[in-house]
């Protein structure tokens, strides 16, 4: 059997997927990024490549999410593209007449509009991260809440509790209010699945025509409380996906096999390459000019494979004449 | 010789080879600081006020780095109409003010006045008495004026050649400037032009979008009267001469088929932008559009996230529309 390995890195999660020839689902891996996206993409790629006889099985590799371009300096990427059109390209393989995908992750949450399988209109959030996540995972850890029994603990209440969605700050003031004031935790925490929701609509879906078939997906897809609270204000049946969490990686690895199909080679580095490297990430000032970007470097075994970070282009070419010489 | 600066900021974008044009006829060596970096953008965020949107806030390190240099003059011009019944933001009516305010030792400034909202007789006559500072010659001056007139008139025409009007400032000082030719995807790309072109602040969008293959249309490319035009389509008048240019040029580009999609760079601290932006996004209904906020950070994982899924969106959506055609007919 032969493979297309999907990474979708991102800033809390990190997922992985194989797909066999038929675009099949055959492994997935989910782990938590843990701030250190190169060893994340090291342990990723070793378990899901654990059981496979040869790398030589792996025909091509795509790589998304917003750790996408560190993933493809490691892996050595036949396609790097945007999580936007990843998830699109996912949800619209799986769900053939999907309208609307709803994706929540992290830091991000996107909402995508699309018809005859073509994305027609997004959104992402711009500077604020509330109702993502990481406010979830953090007023679950303020509840002393394990954010696996969220959403379970949410979808039990029968009355929930007005919270304020507005921003993230006021809604934890209204959270601790309402506790102090007696509600039981599951109403609390169904207000906020709601609050959180009535939120993503404020801000990305205005103007927007949600429109069934709803997909949700991203790691919050996973917590039953915004699920229902999505499907109570938009009065429309929303759908989770099998594979919710790594809908991003599926995405990218499906666009992998089109774009080896037309390359007729893969750009994989192999296995030796990830496995036994000793790969190092550090930064520097550069002081080339007053712009004094904050140049990253990764190193495999001391040599540099790549820069990033830095305006001009000066340090990544640098590397490209070396590659030369 | 006197010497005067001008920080490479907000309306030099619009309005630097006038004034270059105007003090150098007049005998005055002019004086820019250098484009936006780093340095300067930190030294605007710790001297200007909370409040200010982001190319004010910079405009405030271009003036203390323009201090450094040796000049007589620093020209801080007061930036109120630059046209009838239209009106810039009101934080550039403040500007000289709290430049003053923030930094103690300035150089003499030269905050003149310009606000056609009414009549241009006074400004005239305010140009006359700054160009008096420097010679006794009116003549002189009001020659002086009208070749500075021609000059941003010529720098500007330039545009029409694909330039951003940072570009274009360039090649009218005489240096060569190239820049992608591609043209996968024509992308309309709105906002003010002092984020607009510079580079540091608008984090390179128009280089960005080239290098994906897209030819980029400027407001100042399209054609004046039909953005007027357009812009005339709106039930109340926009009364904010860059805002109102916005409006005509996202209405304009919806209709003109040459437009694949819209984009508006808007400014996270702006206050006209938070209504345009909106107002823009409602009317357009039937090409995509998509509103960039920037504003401080210098994390462009995100933007470049939403650059490359709104190209990818538009080639999809082109190739879908192109496929259905050739059904029908074959």
């Amino acid at each position: 059997m032969q493979y297309y390995l999907g990474v979708d890195i991102g800033s809390v999660s990190s997922n992985f997927v194989l797909l066999d020839e038929k675009l099949k689902l055959q492994e997935k891996v989910y782990m938590r990024t843990n701030g250190n996206p190169v060893e994340a993409i090291k342990k990723g790629y070793y378990k899901i490549s654990n059981n496979m006889t040869s790398d030589k099985l792996i025909r091509g590799v795509g790589c998304t999410g917003s750790g996408r371009t560190l993933a493809s300096i490691l892996l050595g990427a036949d396609i790097v593209k945007n999580e936007i059109t990843a998830h699109g390209i996912a949800a619209s393989y799986l769900y053939p007449g999907v309208r609307t995908i709803i994706e929540i992750g992290g830091q991000d949450s996107k909402l995508i509009i699309l018809k005859d399988e073509v994305i027609q209109d997004f959104a992402m959030n711009t500077v604020c991260a509330a109702g993502t996540g990481s406010f979830i995972d953090q007023q679950a850890a303020r509840l002393n809440i394990p954010i696996s029994d969220f959403g379970d603990t949410a979808a039990t209440s029968s009355q929930a509790v007005r919270i304020a969605g507005r921003c993230g700050v006021f809604a934890e003031s209204d959270m601790i209010h309402k506790q102090q004031m007696g509600y039981p935790v599951s109403d609390i925490l169904m207000g906020l699945c709601e609050a959180l929701v009535r939120n993503y609509l404020n801000n990305l879906g205005k103007g927007k025509k949600i429109e069934a078939p709803i997909v949700f997906q991203g790691g919050v897809a996973a917590n039953k409380g915004i699920k229902l609270a999505f499907e109570k204000i938009l009065k429309m049946p929303v759908d989770v996906p099998e594979y919710y969490n790594v809908m991003g990686a599926v995405g990218v690895a499906i666009l992998a096999k089109e774009a080896v199909s037309k390359s007729g080679k893969t750009n994989f580095r192999g296995h030796n390459f990830i496995q036994t490297g000793d790969f190092a990430s550090n930064s520097f000032e550069c002081k080339g000019c007053p712009n004094y970007c904050e140049v990253a470097m990764i190193k495999r075994d001391g040599k540099v494979l790549a820069y990033s970070g830095d305006k001009c282009g000066k340090w990544e070419t640098t590397l490209h004449n070396l590659a030369v010489v | 010789m006197a010497k005067i600066g001008i920080p490479h900021s907000l309306f030099y974008y619009y309005h630097y080879p006038l004034w270059k044009t105007f003090f150098e006829i007049l005998g005055v060596t002019v004086i820019t600081s250098p484009p936006t970096n780093r340095l300067i953008i930190n030294k605007g965020l710790n001297l200007a006020v909370d409040e200010a949107c982001f190319p004010i806030k910079v405009y405030f390190g271009h003036v203390e780095e323009l201090c450094k240099e040796d000049i007589d003059y620093i020209f801080l011009p007061r930036m109120v109409s630059i046209e009838k019944k239209g009106y810039i933001c009101p934080k550039f009516m403040g500007l000289p003010n709290m430049i003053k305010a923030a930094l103690p030792n300035l150089p003499p400034v030269i905050d003149i006045t310009i606000d056609l909202s009414k009549t241009d007789k006074k400004l005239k006559s305010d140009v006359i008495k700054i160009g008096q500072l420097f010679t006794d010659d009116n003549k002189l001056i009001k020659r002086a004026l009208v070749a500075a007139t021609n000059e941003f008139y010529l720098c500007r025409s330039l545009t029409k050649q694909g330039y951003s009007m940072s570009e274009a400032i360039k090649v009218w000082a005489g240096e060569e400037v190239n820049f992608s030719k591609a043209n996968d995807l024509t992308i309309c790309l709105l906002g003010h032009g002092y984020s607009l072109y510079d580079e540091a602040i608008s984090l390179n969008v128009i280089n960005k979008l080239r290098n994906l293959g897209v030819r980029v249309v400027l407001p100042e490319y399209l054609e004046r009267k039909k953005v007027e035009e357009y812009a005339a389509t709106v039930p109340k008048r926009v009364f904010w001469t860059l805002g109102r240019k916005m409006v005509g040029s996202a209405l304009y580009s919806e209709k003109n088929p040459e437009i694949d999609g819209i984009i508006y760079l808007a400014c996270f601290g702006c206050g006209p932008d938070s209504l345009i932006g909106e107002i823009i996004e409602r009317k357009v209904k039937e090409k995509p559009f998509m509103l960039l906020t920037i504003d401080e950070h210098t994390g462009e994982g995100g933007f470049m996230t939403r650059i490359e899924a709104f190209c990818d969106m538009l080639k999809r959506r082109r190739e879908i529309i192109y496929e259905g055609n050739f059904s029908t007919y074959g």
